[in-house]
């Protein structure tokens, strides 16, 4: 059976929350940066872009981003979708990423003002 | 997800939402655990205190400093030397532990007076030792004792000493981790920026939440130095004190264990624009990821795939041997923070166990959030256990082994519950590929080890044959599995030395010529 969009994105929000630290900084703030950054870089090197990486902060978010999209050839579907498919998924996948770990987490801490 | 009420805790209502059952359908913003809570009166936890979190996890480690602990002796002596957080420098700070010995006297008089002679003495104790942290403790603490003004006096009598205050008494948080927090932040705001480095790479990192039990950073210092990678620090373990006052000059913080470190990784990050990167140094293929995204940070990636390549032919069929042998046995990971999200995966992953239970003593809810992620549904999820929810869970979850400190690996073998700990290893190191493989030696050390089989009989009624009793692990471990396993050429036990770490020291590393700057960095 063909796998939805929906579906592709689960897995790779699986993959992520086994396999990745980057989307669990402590506070909410950081957890937004992350998932901001980190999927937008994925998502453009999925789509052969070419990402921001001129500043340190950038080239550590794409370093993270180019080894999750590497260790994603293990989904041998994801190299075959469109740009727009792609595009639609990884937001699906970043606005899970928010509910989960931000907007709906239960992590008491999230909003502490100080680290 | 839902929560899990304990038999024995029924009396405490509170400790329901400290325990949750993983299941498949839901998620993380179902049910969490809550964490880094005060410990609720009537269940007997097995915390450590603030100061104990900051001493003797995060300071000491520190290799060329004098540790000295200010207040009663009991506070440092009843905890020296629990952890293995080795050095290259003969283990100074393993071997010597420091107390400026209050008593009552000083309670009613001060023991700024004490404290002053305490530091001069040790000091001249050990000419070669120019550094120093206090560390305030509970009595000092109430009392008011001004340490710094004290530490101060004596740097200028003695100009070429520094020394590092560490306000965190024992009661300055829920438990340890209230303890790395302090220390993190004091360090940082007092520390930092004090010394000028010589850089000598393009690719310069510190090295943060790392503790060298049993030679860990030793062992990733020794994969970064072949990547010509320059380790500015390490936050702490084999760190010196001096290369931790210039972390200000490192291009990316690789962070390892965020729960005790990851104050210091962010106020770097905010005050000095160096990023921060979160790395697991556990199990081939998650330290493999990591090695590639340092790699990728510094554009020096093949330099990564070289040492992945080169260590995984070497070590891989010694894992194998081991994974064969460890399918599906039953392990409770409760260790005290990071290591049960540093391993949950990871040990079902590459040694086929099954993770029935995870638990952290003083982790926070962030911690929790990683160890259910990772770890399979049907695992039970505690936060700081009492003794009796930890032998409840071991009664009804029958694990082959827990892995976890030494005051809970005690009670689990009161009820013949093979341990292996945690903190301070067996036989480690257990980080780097080799480490990996010493780390799977021990869990089917303890797992197949016959003492426990001889330990289930109860000599004053059961029959003791006499002819029967020989085993070895490896009988007990290869009777259920596939011949072509068993007598398989490729795969075979660990093969390397009993000291993995001695050949490290004083080893030759490439010369990689240095470029200049690099322009993302
Ligand atoms: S709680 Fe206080 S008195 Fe007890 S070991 Fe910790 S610092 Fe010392």
């Amino acid at each position: 059976m063909d796998m939805t969009l929906d579906s592709k994105k689960d897995t790779l929000m699986d993959y992520i929350m086994k396999n990745c630290l980057w989307q669990f900084n402590s506070r909410a703030w950081d957890r937004e940066l992350q998932n901001e950054n980190i999927i937008k870089k994925a998502t453009q090197l999925l789509c052969h872009e070419s990402p921001e990486k001129s500043t340190p902060a950038d080239r550590c978010y794409w370093a993270e981003a180019k080894q999750l999209v590497d260790e994603w050839q293990c989904f041998p579907w994801l190299s075959k979708m469109t740009a727009t498919d792609t595009k639609c998924m990884m937001g699906k996948l970043k606005n899970d990423l928010d509910s989960q770990l931000i907007t709906n987490s239960l992590n008491e801490e999230l909003n502490d003002p100080n680290y | 997800m839902p929560y899990h009420e304990f038999e024995c805790s029924k009396c405490i209502p509170e400790r329901i939402k400290h325990a949750v059952d993983k299941t498949p359908a839901e998620n993380l913003s179902d049910a969490l655990p809550l964490g880094y809570l005060n410990t609720i009166p009537g269940t007997l936890s097995e915390r450590g205190c603030a100061y104990c979190g900051a001493k003797h996890v995060i300071g000491t480690p520190m290799k060329d400093v004098i540790h000295l602990s200010h207040g009663p002796i009991g506070c440092t002596y009843d905890t020296w030397q629990t952890k293995r957080y080795i050095s290259d420098n003969d283990n100074f700070q393993l071997k010597y532990t420091f107390a400026s010995d209050m008593k009552e006297k000083h309670i009613v008089f001060g023991a700024e007076k004490v404290l002053k002679d305490n530091i001069i003495e040790a000091f001249k104790a050990f000419p070669h030792i120019k550094r120093m942290s206090i560390y305030q403790t509970c009595a000092s603490a109430l009392i008011g004792d001004d340490i710094k003004a004290v530490a101060q006096e004596v740097m200028e009598e003695m100009p070429d000493v520094d020394i590092f205050i560490c306000n965190s008494p024992g009661f300055a948080g829920p438990s340890q981790s209230g303890g790395h927090h302090k220390i993190n932040i004091a360090w940082v705001n007092d520390k930092v920026g004090q010394v000028e480095p010589k850089i000598t790479s393009d690719y310069v990192i510190n090295y943060v939440g790392e503790y060298n039990i049993q030679g860990d950073q030793e062992v990733m210092q020794d994969y970064f130095k072949r990547m010509g990678i320059q380790v500015l620090s390490t936050f702490t373990g084999n760190g010196s004190y001096d290369d931790l006052r210039a972390m200000h000059r490192a291009h990316l913080n690789v962070l390892e264990c965020a729960r005790s470190a990851e104050y210091i990784c962010n106020e770097l990050r905010k005050r000095y624009g160096i990023p921060r990167m979160d790395i697991d140094g556990c199990g081939f293929g998650p330290l493999a990821s990591s090695l590639r995204k340092i790699g990728l940070f510094f554009g020096i990636e093949d330099r990564a795939e070289a040492i992945i390549e080169e260590e995984t032919k070497r070590w891989k069929p010694e894992l194998d041997w081991y994974a064969a042998r460890l399918q599906g046995k039953k392990v409770c990971l409760w260790p005290g923070g990071s290591k049960l999200w540093h391993w949950a995966h990871v040990i079902h992953e590459e040694m086929g166990l099954e993770v029935v239970s995870v638990y952290t003593k003083f982790g926070h809810q962030g911690d929790m959030e990683k160890g259910i992620s990772r770890c399979e549904a049907g695992a039970l999820a505690i936060d700081d256990p009492n003794e009796l929810e930890g032998l409840e869970a071991m009664y009804k979850l029958k694990p082959d082994l827990i892995i976890t400190g030494k005051r809970p690996g005690e009670v689990a073998k009161k009820i013949r519950v093979p341990y292996l700990n945690a903190h301070a290893y067996h036989n480690g190191p257990y980080k780097g590929f080799e480490g990996w493989v010493r780390f799977a030696r021990d869990i089917y050390n303890a797992v197949y080890s016959p003492i426990h089989k001889l330990a289930f009989v109860d000599i004053s009624k059961d029959a003791i044959s006499t002819d029967k009793n020989f085993v070895t692990r490896q009988m007990l471990s290869d009777k259920d599995i596939d011949p072509a396993v068993v007598n398989s050429k490729e795969l075979h036990e660990y093969t390397g030395e009993f000291d993995s770490i001695k050949k490290l020291r004083n080893k030759e590393y490439p010369k990689f010529p240095q470029k200049g700057k690099l322009t993302a960095v």
